[in-house]
C-alpha cells in the first residue's frame, strides 16, 4: 500500500494529512509551527505516520501547502493553499462552488469547478483587516478565549457595530464599548458582524454561489458561520474536518500526481 | 443633542434629521410636487445653476454619512480609497440613487474621476457627467473654454430633463442661487463676527438644507435664521477661537462638529460644503450667464483644496483667514485617505509653524460614530490653549 | 519546479539605453554643478509638450523618473521618510515623497544631480497629485511655476472637443511666450517641426515593436522590457540620439522575433498587465511571472506617455495641435477608465492573451482606485481571468514578497489545471 501526505505549513500551525490510495483520511496532526518551518513541518509529518503505523518508505508523494510551503524539505511539490482550500473543500463536499477560508492573515473567497479547480478568487487587499487575527485580538481585549468568543456571540440582544475592522483599532474600540457598559457578546456580535461583512464582501466578488464551504481553523467558530449565514441567507458546509482543509487538499494533489505518474502542475 | 443654551432655530430643528437621511425625503417630495426631476452633484463644486436652469433640482450628494454599511462598494474601490467614494457607489448599489436622473462629477482627485466611470458603467440609467474645471486659471483661453464646457453640460442636463434653457432660464437661475449664497455668506459673517449667535452645527444644518433644497425655499429658510440667530443675546464663553480647514469634501458628522464646539472652540471659518457658497461676491446676472459663471468660478471664488490657483498660494490664503477672523488657532479635520486634504496639511503646517499659529490635525470618516478619541485630543488641545 | 529562474533579462537594447540614459542624466548634472547654462524644465511624463522644450534646446527633467530610478536601485525610502517628516502623510503618493525627499537632500541621487527647475512645467493630464506635486515644487523652491490645463477626455468615442483642442493650444502659445522669456530666444519653428517630426518617427516604431508582442513567442516582455524602452521614449523623444535608438531597437527585436526568440525558454501564458511596476523589487516581481512562463504582451503602463499602438502620430505640420492631441487624448492617464478597459479588451484580442494581471499600487490613485471594478468586469463581462494583486511603485514598505507571490502563484495554477483537464477533455473526445 502506498500513501500521499500533504503538509500544510501555516504562520501559527502546521497540519498534515496522510491518505491511503482510494484517497481514505488515514491519519492528521497538528502542531504549532514554532520558528523552524523546516522541523515542523517534518514533526508534523512524522506524527501522522506513527498515527498510521506507516512507514516513510510507503509515501509515494508529499506535497507542501501554506506560506511555508517551500520549507517542506521532503515535498514532491508546492501548491498554494488557494488551491489546496478549494481541492479540500470540493473533497469534503463535492458539489462545493464557493470556499470561505478566513485565515491568520488573509481572508479568501474561492470559486471552485465541479471538478474542484479554482476558477476564479479573491482576497483581503493588503492590510489584514477583516482575518482572524482580527477574531485573537477582539479575544484578547476581553480577556477571553478565542475558542470561547463565537459561542458567547450568539447570546447577544442588542449587538453593537464597530467603527473599523482594524486589527490594531479595534482594541480601542472594544474598550471604549466595554467603558459605555456594553455587555461582552453585545461587543462580540459586533466583532463577528464586522468580520462576517468583510467576508461576505470578498465572497461577492468571486459569486455567492451555493454549495458554500466554509474552511480553515475559524470554521469551528459557530459566531462566524451563523453571521456568515446571515449575510449570505445560505446554509454554510463545515466539516469536522474543517481544519485540516489545506492539508487535506496537498494530499489529494499528492495522491492525483501519484497515480498519475509525475505530470500535471509546475 | 443640544445645539444652543437658548431658543433653537426652527429651520435647524425641521432639517436637523433630514440632512442625514439617505431616502433623500424632501427631494421625493420635490419631485412629486412639480413634476421634475433631479440631479446629484458630488463634491466640491458643480455648476449647479446649470441643472436648475435645466429645470431640475440639483442636491448635493455627500456620500452615505454614518448611516449606512458599506458592503458592495469596497469590492470595488481599495481599502486605501476614502470613504466618500465608496459610500456614494454604495448609495447606487442599495438603491438610494432613485431621486437622481443625472449624477454631476468634477475633476477634484483622481478616486473621484474614476468614481464617475464606476458609476456610468454599473448605473448606465442615470446619466454621469463629468465637468472639467480648469486647473490654469490665468490662461486667456480659460474662460472661454469653460462657458463652452457649461453649454456641453447644460445640453446634457437638457437631454435628461427634456427642457434646454436659454438664457434667460440661466439668468434666472443664477440669480436664484446668488440669493441663496448671498444668505449663507451673511449667516457665515454673522458666526465669524458673534460666534456665540450662531453655532457651527446650527450653521451646518442650515448650508446643508441648502444642499437639497429648491433655492427659492431656501434662501427664506435662511434669512429666516438669520435674523434670529442675530436677534440673540448671548455672551462669549471662554473658547479658543479656531479656523477649521480639510473637511471640503468628505462630510464630517454633524455630532463631530458640534463635539469640537463643546470642547471648546468657537469655529469662525471652514470649508464644510464649500462648493455651495463658493463665491465671494454674486455671479454677475448680465451678459452671457455661461462666460459670467465661468469667470467667477475662475477669477472670484473661495480657496479650495481642489482648485491650483498659482495666484494664490494656499498656505497664505489660510494664514490670512486665520489672522482676519483672529483666530487662536487652526485645526485641520481631515478626511482618511483624502489625497488633496493631506497634501495641503504638509504645506499648512509648515507655514502654521512659520507664523506661529497652534493647530492640531485631526483625522475623520464620515461612517464614524464614535467620538472619544478625537474629543479628547481636543480638550487637551484647548486646555493647553486656555490655561497657559 | 519554481525556484528562482537563472534568466537573465538583459540584452543589446538595455546596453544602449544604458548608454543613452547615462549620457542624458550627465547633462542634468551639467546643468546642476553649473558646468552648462543650459536652461531646465520640470515636467511630467504623462501626455506632455516635450517637443517645445526640446525646441527651445531646454533640457527636460523629469521627476517621475528620477525617483523610480532611486526606488529601482532599492533608495526611496529615506527620501521618502524624509518628506513624511515634514508632515506629508503615509497615504500620500509616494512619487511625490520621494522627489521632495531628493529635492530636501540637494537634489543628489546616485546616477547624478538633478538641477533645479527653471520652470516648473505642470503638464495636468488626468492625474490631480501632478498638480499638488509641482505646487508644493514651486512653495519649496520658489521656481517659477505654470499648469497646462488639459480637459479630461469626456466624450464617448475618446476624442476631444474642437474647444478642448484650442484651449491646449491656446496654452501652448502663451508657454511658448514663457519659454522665450526664460531662454531670450524666439521660437525657432523649424527646429520644433523638426522636433515634431522625430516624436512622429519614433512613435512610428514604437508602435511597430508594440505590435511584434502579437506573434508566438513575444521577442520581448511587453511590460518589463518595455519599461526600458520607454526610459528613452519619454526622456529623449524629440531628439536625433532617441530615434537611431528605436532603429535599433526594432531591428533587434524584428530579428528575435524572426528568430523565434521569446525573453523565456518558453512562453507558457501570454498576459495583459495593468499598472505600474513594483520599482524597488522589480527584479523578484518579474521572477514571479518568468516561474510560470508567463510573458506580458501588452501593459498599459507603457501607454502613461502616448499611446501610439492605435495610430497616432505627431504631426510636423500642425506642430500645436497635435501636441495638443498627444496631451488629451493619445495617452492613457487623460483617458477615463472604463476607455481603460476598453484599452485592455483590445489587448486581450488583438494581442491574444490567456489572462490579466492587475498590479494596484497605492501610491497613483489615477492608476489604481476602482480597480475592483475592473477585475469584476473582467471576470464578470469578459470573462477573462484576472488577477488583482497589491504593492507600491516607489515605496517598499507596501511590498508582501509572500502574499504576492501566493496570490499570483494560485493564479498560475489555475490557470494550468483548467489547461490540463481541457485537454484531458480534448483528448477524451468529449467537449466539456
Amino acid at each position: 500500500m502506498r500513501y500521499a501526505v500533504g503538509v500544510d505549513v501555516g504562520s501559527t500551525q502546521t497540519k498534515s494529512v496522510l491518505v491511503d490510495e482510494q484517497g481514505r483520511i488515514v491519519a492528521r496532526s497538528l502542531i504549532d509551527t514554532g520558528a523552524y518551518l523546516v522541523r515542523a513541518a517534518e514533526r508534523s509529518l512524522e506524527m501522522c505516520l506513527t498515527e498510521a503505523g506507516v512507514s516513510r518508505n510507503d509515501v509515494g508523494y508529499a506535497v507542501g501547502t501554506g506560506y511555508g510551503r517551500f520549507k517542506v524539505a521532503f515535498g514532491d511539490d508546492q501548491v498554494t493553499e488557494i488551491s489546496c482550500h478549494a481541492k479540500g473543500a470540493w473533497f469534503l463536499f463535492p458539489r462545493t462552488r464557493t470556499v470561505i477560508d478566513i485565515g491568520g492573515q488573509d481572508t479568501k473567497a474561492i470559486k471552485v469547478s465541479e471538478r474542484g479547480e479554482v476558477l476564479d478568487f479573491s482576497m483581503n487587499d493588503k492590510c489584514a483587516a477583516g482575518s482572524g487575527r482580527f477574531l485573537t485580538n477582539s479575544a484578547e481585549a476581553l480577556g477571553m478565549e478565542v475558542g470561547a468568543i463565537g459561542p458567547k456571540s450568539l447570546e447577544a440582544k442588542n449587538p453593537v457595530r464597530l467603527s473599523t475592522v482594524c486589527t490594531i483599532f479595534v482594541e480601542t474600540d472594544i474598550l471604549s464599548y466595554l467603558a459605555s457598559g456594553k455587555k461582552t457578546e453585545d461587543i462580540l456580535s459586533g466583532v463577528h458582524g464586522a468580520i462576517g461583512s468583510r467576508t461576505v464582501a470578498l465572497v461577492r466578488r468571486v459569486g455567492a454561489e451555493p454549495e458554500i464551504t466554509f474552511t480553515g481553523g475559524v470554521a469551528r467558530n459557530i459566531g462566524m458561520i451563523r453571521s456568515v449565514e446571515e449575510k449570505l441567507d445560505l446554509a454554510i458546509n463545515v466539516s469536522p474536518d474543517s481544519h485540516y482543509t489545506g492539508a487535506l487538499g496537498a494530499a489529494i494533489f499528492a495522491l492525483e500526481r501519484m497515480t498519475a505518474g509525475s505530470q500535471v502542475l509546475a | 443633542m443640544t445645539l444652543t443654551a437658548f431658543a433653537p432655530l426652527p429651520a435647524v430643528e425641521y432639517y436637523r434629521d433630514v440632512v442625514e437621511d439617505r431616502t433623500f425625503p424632501t427631494v421625493g417630495e420635490w419631485r412629486r410636487r412639480t413634476g421634475r426631476k433631479a440631479a446629484g452633484s458630488f463634491p466640491v463644486y458643480s455648476p449647479v445653476e446649470l441643472a436648475y436652469a435645466a429645470r431640475m433640482l440639483p442636491v448635493g450628494l455627500f456620500g452615505g454619512g454614518n448611516q449606512i454599511e458599506i458592503a458592495h462598494a469596497d469590492s470595488r474601490f481599495q481599502s486605501f480609497i476614502c470613504s466618500i467614494v465608496k459610500s456614494t457607489l454604495e448609495l447606487g448599489f442599495i438603491d438610494k440613487l432613485a431621486p437622481f436622473d443625472a449624477l454631476l462629477f468634477h475633476s477634484i482627485c483622481d478616486p473621484a474621476r474614476n468614481l464617475a466611470s464606476v458609476m456610468a458603467r454599473n448605473f448606465p440609467e442615470r446619466r454621469s457627467i463629468y465637468v472639467h474645471l480648469p486647473q490654469n486659471m490665468t490662461s486667456a483661453g480659460a474662460a472661454d473654454f469653460l462657458a463652452a464646457e457649461y453649454r456641453r453640460v447644460a445640453l446634457e442636463l437638457a437631454g435628461v430633463s427634456g427642457h434646454a434653457p436659454d438664457d434667460e432660464d440661466l439668468r434666472a437661475s443664477i440669480t436664484a442661487f446668488n440669493a441663496m449664497r448671498a444668505r449663507l455668506r451673511e449667516l457665515y459673517a454673522l458666526r465669524a463676527a458673534s460666534p456665540e449667535k450662531l453655532s457651527t452645527a446650527e450653521l451646518y444644518t442650515l448650508a446643508r438644507m441648502a444642499t437639497f433644497t429648491d433655492p427659492a425655499e431656501s434662501t427664506l429658510l435662511l434669512a429666516e435664521s438669520l435674523e434670529a440667530a442675530g436677534a440673540r443675546d448671548a455672551r462669549p464663553k471662554d473658547r479658543i477661537r479656531v479656523v477649521v480647514v480639510g473637511s471640503f469634501c468628505e462630510q464630517p458628522p454633524l455630532e463631530l462638529i458640534a463635539g469640537l464646539e463643546e470642547a471648546g472652540c468657537y469655529i469662525l471659518d471652514d470649508d464644510f460644503l464649500l462648493g455651495w457658497r463658493l463665491f465671494r461676491h454674486d455671479v454677475p446676472e448680465t451678459g452671457d450667464p455661461y462666460l459670467a459663471l465661468a469667470r467667477s468660478y475662475l477669477h472670484d471664488s473661495l480657496h479650495a483644496s481642489t482648485k491650483h490657483d498659482l495666484r494664490d498660494p494656499r498656505a497664505a490664503s489660510l494664514i490670512a483667514s486665520a489672522r482676519s477672523n483672529r483666530a487662536d488657532a487652526v485645526i485641520f479635520l481631515g478626511a482618511k485617505f483624502c489625497e488633496p486634504g493631506l497634501f495641503d496639511y504638509a504645506l499648512y503646517r509648515r507655514a502654521l509653524e512659520q507664523e506661529g499659529i497652534p493647530h492640531l490635525f485631526l483625522e475623520f470618516e464620515e461612517k464614524m460614530w464614535m467620538y472619544d478619541k478625537i474629543r479628547s485630543e481636543v480638550e487637551t488641545f484647548v486646555e493647553s490653549m486656555l490655561f497657559v | 519546479m519554481k525556484n528562482a529562474p537563472e534568466i537573465r533579462y538583459q540584452g543589446r537594447v538595455h546596453e544602449l539605453q544604458k548608454e543613452l540614459m547615462g549620457g542624458y542624466y550627465a547633462q542634468l548634472t551639467d546643468i546642476a554643478k553649473g558646468r552648462s547654462t543650459r536652461k531646465n524644465a520640470h515636467l511630467l511624463i504623462a501626455g506632455n509638450p516635450v517637443e517645445l522644450v526640446r525646441a527651445f534646446d531646454m533640457l527636460p527633467v523629469f521627476p517621475e523618473v528620477n525617483v523610480l530610478q532611486i526606488a529601482a536601485r532599492k533608495a526611496s525610502l529615506p527620501l521618502i521618510q524624509k518628506a513624511e517628516e515634514l508632515g506629508y502623510a503615509v497615504d500620500n503618493c509616494a512619487y511625490v515623497k520621494a522627489d521632495i525627499g531628493l529635492y530636501l537632500s540637494g537634489y543628489e541621487a546616485p546616477y547624478g544631480t538633478v538641477p533645479k527647475a527653471d520652470l516648473l512645467l505642470c503638464n495636468y493630464v488626468g492625474c490631480n497629485v501632478y498638480l499638488n506635486w509641482f505646487e508644493h515644487l514651486a512653495e519649496l523652491t520658489g521656481a517659477p511655476a505654470v499648469n497646462i490645463d488639459v480637459p479630461f477626455i469626456r466624450s464617448a468615442d475618446g476624442e476631444p472637443s474642437s474647444e478642448d483642442v484650442a484651449y491646449v493650444v491656446k496654452q501652448l502659445e502663451e508657454l511658448i511666450v514663457q519659454l522665450e522669456t526664460i531662454t531670450g530666444t524666439a521660437l525657432d519653428w523649424k527646429k520644433l517641426k523638426r522636433t515634431v517630426e522625430l516624436s512622429a518617427r519614433v512613435g512610428e516604431m514604437w508602435s511597430e515593436i508594440k505590435s511584434l508582442t502579437k506573434l508566438r513567442p513575444a521577442p520581448y516582455d511587453a511590460y518589463f522590457d518595455s519599461v526600458t524602452m520607454m526610459a528613452v521614449l519619454y526622456c529623449l523623444r524629440g531628439t536625433e540620439e532617441a530615434a537611431r535608438f528605436f532603429e535599433i531597437a526594432l531591428a533587434d527585436l524584428k530579428e528575435r522575433a524572426t528568430m523565434k526568440q521569446g525573453p523565456l525558454p518558453e512562453e507558457r501564458f501570454r498576459v495583459v498587465i495593468e499598472g505600474p511596476p513594483p520599482w524597488p523589487f522589480l527584479r523578484v516581481f518579474r521572477d514571479m511571472f518568468t516561474r510560470w512562463g508567463a510573458v506580458a504582451v501588452a501593459s498599459t503602463y507603457s501607454t502613461v506617455g502616448g499611446i501610439w499602438e492605435f495610430g497616432f502620430r505627431h504631426d510636423p505640420e500642425r506642430p500645436l495641435e497635435s501636441i495638443a492631441r498627444h496631451m488629451l487624448s493619445q495617452n492613457l492617464c487623460n483617458r477615463t477608465f472604463l476607455q481603460r478597459y476598453d484599452q485592455m479588451d483590445r489587448y486581450v484580442n488583438e494581442w491574444d492573451a490567456d489572462a490579466i494581471v492587475i498590479h494596484s499600487v497605492k501610491s497613483c490613485r489615477l492608476f489604481s482606485a476602482g480597480q475592483g471594478d475592473m477585475r469584476e468586469y473582467f471576470v464578470r463581462e469578459r470573462e477573462v481571468p484576472t488577477l488583482l494583486i497589491e504593492s507600491d511603485l516607489e515605496d517598499p514598505r507596501y511590498f508582501s514578497q509572500a502574499q504576492l507571490r501566493n496570490r499570483i502563484d494560485a493564479f498560475f495554477e489555475a490557470l494550468t489545471q483548467r489547461r490540463i483537464t481541457a485537454a484531458a477533455d480534448v483528448a477524451a473526445g468529449g467537449v466539456a
